[in-house]
């Protein structure tokens, strides 16, 4: 291998279609927005439906914890399990970014959409 | 001065925030300018707005689950319940975004940013991300805190209405 040639987990990833995210970037954006849209998705639910709630309230003693930790164990957990398949890094980089920022849009005005009406 | 550790939590909670949000705009930077020379320092500073947003959870969640109950009960009397009602629970779910967002950070700043135009467009927009939201959860830190404020003052003015 010569010295200049690449060798970066990006760079390993790039094809003739145009540079590609590494693996580990590819896996965890894709579980990032995933992890917004339920994390969205669960505010609400559990907003609405009160048993949720004190069910999350017995979990981890308070429904705001309990949702913090299955966020970040989803978000971890849904990378890891990503990263092993090569699900993510079929996805182009362009529709990757695209999907990540339009989730936090969505999740973010859906809560403020959300809490303001109901 | 009377500084409570309620005060002083609250202080360091907003004040680590505003370090994530900065250190993520600093990344926005260095990406423009991705090469060699700045590679590690790009790194260190999406681990630094991770970090920044981890402890402003951990203050945050300690103050919010065992200060902020007794100023709910303020703001919900006072004239700006919506402080509550709209602004508190949204920014209470809102920061997870960020927070998952901040995770994600230096996972993406790994990627040879200066050889990738992929990665470098990626790391922009997370940065940009961050920042945003992480300016919309300081602004809604802003409107609960007055809320409270104007609870109060609406409360010291019946009293004082009702003393005459």
């Amino acid at each position: 291998m010569s010295l200049d040639s690449p060798n970066t987990a990006s760079e390993e990833l790039a094809s003739e279609s145009g540079p590609k995210l590494g693996r580990a970037s590819a896996a965890f954006a894709l579980s990032a927005a995933v992890t917004i849209l339920f994390n969205t998705a669960l505010a609400c639910v559990k907003d609405a439906y009160a048993p949720l709630t004190e069910f999350m309230n017995r979990l981890a003693g308070h429904n705001w914890t309990t949702q913090g930790l299955a966020d970040v164990v989803l978000f971890f957990g849904l990378g890891l399990v990503l990263s092993k398949t090569n699900l993510a890094g079929r996805i182009s980089p362009d529709r990757l970014i695209l999907f990540l920022a339009v989730a936090v849009v969505v999740g973010g005005a859906g809560l403020f959409i959300w809490f303001a009406l109901f | 001065m009377n500084i409570t550790a309620s005060d002083a939590i609250l202080l360091a909670h907003s004040t680590f925030g505003v370090l994530g949000t900065l250190s993520a705009v600093w990344v926005f930077v260095e990406t423009l300018n991705a090469g060699e020379r700045n590679a590690g320092r790009l790194r260190r500073a999406a681990s630094v707005t991770a970090l920044a947003m981890v402890a402003a959870l951990i203050l945050g969640g300690y103050w919010y689950l065992h200060f902020y109950p007794a100023d709910k009960a303020t703001i919900l009397k006072g004239p700006w319940p919506w402080a509550h009602t709209v602004f508190m629970e949204t920014k209470e779910h809102l920061f997870f975004i960020t927070l998952i967002l901040s995770f994600y950070f230096p996972i993406a700043a790994r990627d040879k940013l200066r050889a990738n135009a992929m990665a470098r467009k990626m790391v922009l927009c997370v940065a940009m991300l961050i920042a945003l939201s992480g300016l919309a959860i300081e602004g809604a830190g802003a409107i609960i805190n007055h809320g409270a404020k104007v609870a109060l003052l609406h409360a010291n003015a019946e009293a004082a209405g009702g003393s005459r």
